[in-house]
């Protein structure tokens, strides 16, 4: 990871055109290829990217940045502040929220508490949407795709359909449907599903916890 | 009230109150810090009613006074201000926190709704600072953190004849760490959140401890920490330590504690590592259904009545007793696949941490 504070304006020609005025940014450059240029604020969005696999030419005051799409990112570098790089090594991945990844590892080993005869095929089951919390096969032949919520709400449902629409073109999986698990589910998000013709399970997080846990105790 | 420190003196004093405040308390004034500045001190006190944190500063006290500033506004604001003096000040109902250049406007909090927190004199004891709050990190693995059964997500402190014995357990483990010649009196169970923010609190080289009815006590040159005790009756943890292991493992703490960082990837909570101990060490393994497994050997030394010993364990609670064992060689002491078995460091009867296989 190359980490460079440097006062710049930067220029991106692409899918559209977009200039940063002069200012002091932070531009990292990561092991994989990837350049992005962030302000100080916002926790998670650059200002200005190029996604891997891109290539990078540093000329004296300027970096172009290429990408196999005809896409072009010009940094000029006015003044660098600093220009550091890590090594950061391999990263384990993010790790979901607590409860929520708890209650999607305790349904993984009890499918049947979603509805009977459920078995495991795959946790984060991965989709081009992103993956699917469990996918699971009914003993009718078809598959179960389930999103698991700490809370159900309508962006829930919205998610759920779309991973829907898109395991159903996979013939080995189809006919899927959908089922949202989550510990409170609330009656808007109740009504769109039936709408979506999706089902909705809500889960006694503590009840499954103490179920789940099968392991003997000392006393 | 109205007090000029450095930026960074500043900040370390809320920040290390703010520890104290929960997420959720029932009182909103406890979101609060009450600030109190008098000679050429300021002193910074943050509660939930079950832990409190009272630390101090030398500054400068331009005006003497009380006020109770919003906790966690008020340090992010005074961690921002460019570095050098920052004054906080009280004006016409407001908090004024000044720097060179930015001026924080902040609403009050009413020191009247701030609860009275009594000052108990429970004298204390001297004790080594570090080796308290190492001794409390080796044991606080073990405790629960599920509120649902409030007696086991407490430390037992409990005096000896030898010393001071620290005890915690989640039902699923049980770690318990001597500290010989650590002449504390009383005994009581105090909860185990609260210890942990003993080093990021107070701690500090030598550490007052002082044990009441109802709170345990920390006191050293950067201010106090007082937790509650848990009521109720902790398990009678003695009866459950074997007295004998016919079987033992002797293997480097990192060769398995990096073998476990690789289970971890494969397995989770339910999905229990395979320990084989046998001539040569340890063979380990893991599989789980939907993702696959992971298997290695780890060189070590093995002794037993039978030739191999299979046991099984949840990876985690073994990860975080081998983790806890403060000598380079691990020794894993068993019974058979079933009885509780023990993890502790080679040549060190100051800690023991009690595992429950789980069935295979």
């Amino acid at each position: 990871m190359r980490l460079v504070v440097a006062e710049c304006t930067v220029d991106y020609r692409g899918r559209l055109e977009a200039h940063l005025p002069r200012a002091v940014r932070l531009i990292m450059v990561k092991a994989d290829g990837c350049v992005a240029i962030h302000a100080d604020g916002g926790a998670y969005k650059p200002l200005n990217w190029m996604n891997a696999p891109n290539s990078l030419v540093e000329e004296p005051g300027r970096w172009v940045v290429t990408n196999p799409k005809g896409e072009e990112l010009v940094i000029t570098l006015h003044r660098v502040v600093s220009d550091t790089t890590h090594h950061l090594g391999p990263d384990p991945g993010l790790q979901k929220d607590g409860v929520e990844a708890q209650l999607r590892d305790l349904l993984a080993g009890r499918p049947e508490l979603i509805e009977p005869g459920l078995t495991l095929i795959r946790r984060e089951y991965p989709t081009d949407l992103g993956p699917v919390d469990l996918l699971l096969a009914d003993p009718g032949g078809g598959t179960v795709a389930v999103e698991v919520k700490r809370r159900g709400e309508i962006d829930g449902v919205e998610q759920l359909a779309r991973y829907v629409e898109r395991l159903e073109l996979d013939p080995r999986l189809a006919p899927v449907r959908g089922i949202l698990c989550a510990e409170r589910i609330s009656p808007q998000a109740k009504v769109l599903a039936a709408a979506r013709g999706l089902g909705t399970t809500e889960i006694d997080y503590a009840r499954l916890r103490n179920a789940g846990s099968s392991e003997p105790t000392l006393f | 009230m109205r007090i000029r420190a450095d930026r960074d003196d500043l900040g370390d004093v809320l920040g290390r109150a703010n520890r104290a405040i929960g997420t959720r308390t029932a009182l909103p004034v406890l979101q609060g810090l009450l600030c109190e500045a008098s000679g050429n001190r300021i002193r910074v006190t943050g509660s939930d009613l079950e832990v409190t944190v009272r630390t101090e500063a030398t500054v400068e006290v331009l005006e003497e006074g009380v006020v109770v500033i919003p906790g966690r506004l008020a340090e992010q604001a005074v961690k921002r201000m460019p570095a050098g003096q920052v004054t906080i000040g009280t004006n016409d109902g407001d908090v004024e926190i000044v720097g060179k250049g930015p001026r924080f406007s902040l609403r009050q909090l009413s020191v009247e709704d701030y609860p009275a927190l009594d000052e108990p004199d429970l004298g204390g004891t001297e004790v080594d600072g570090d080796e308290l709050a190492a001794a409390i990190g080796q044991v606080t693995v073990a405790a629960s953190t599920d509120a649902a059964r409030p007696i086991l997500t407490g430390v037992l402190f409990e005096t000896r004849e030898e010393g001071l014995r620290l005890v915690a357990t989640d039902s699923y483990r049980l770690a318990i760490r001597d500290l010989p010649g650590v002449g504390v009196e009383g005994t009581g169970l105090l909860p185990a959140r609260g210890l942990k923010e003993l080093p990021r609190t107070v701690g500090a080289t030598k550490v007052q401890v002082g044990l009441g009815d109802r709170e345990g006590l920390f006191s050293s040159e950067r201010g106090m920490l007082r937790v509650r005790m848990i009521e109720g009756s902790f398990p009678k943890y003695q009866s459950l330590v074997p007295d004998r292991y016919p079987n033992e493992v002797v293997v480097p703490k990192e060769d398995l504690l990096e073998a476990l960082n690789r289970v971890a990837l494969v397995a989770e909570d339910h999905i229990p590592v395979r320990l084989t101990l046998t001539d040569g060490g340890i063979e380990l393994s893991v599989t789980r259904q939907d993702v696959g497994g992971e298997s290695e050997h780890i060189p070590g030394a093995y002794r037993g009545d039978s030739e191999s010993l299979l046991i099984a364990f949840n990876p985690r609670y073994l990860a975080d007793g081998v983790g806890a064992v403060a000598t380079e060689e691990v020794s894993i002491q068993a019974i058979d696949g079933l009885k509780p078995s023990v993890i502790r460091g080679v040549d060190d009867p100051t800690f023991l941490y009690l595992l429950m296989p789980v069935r295979i």
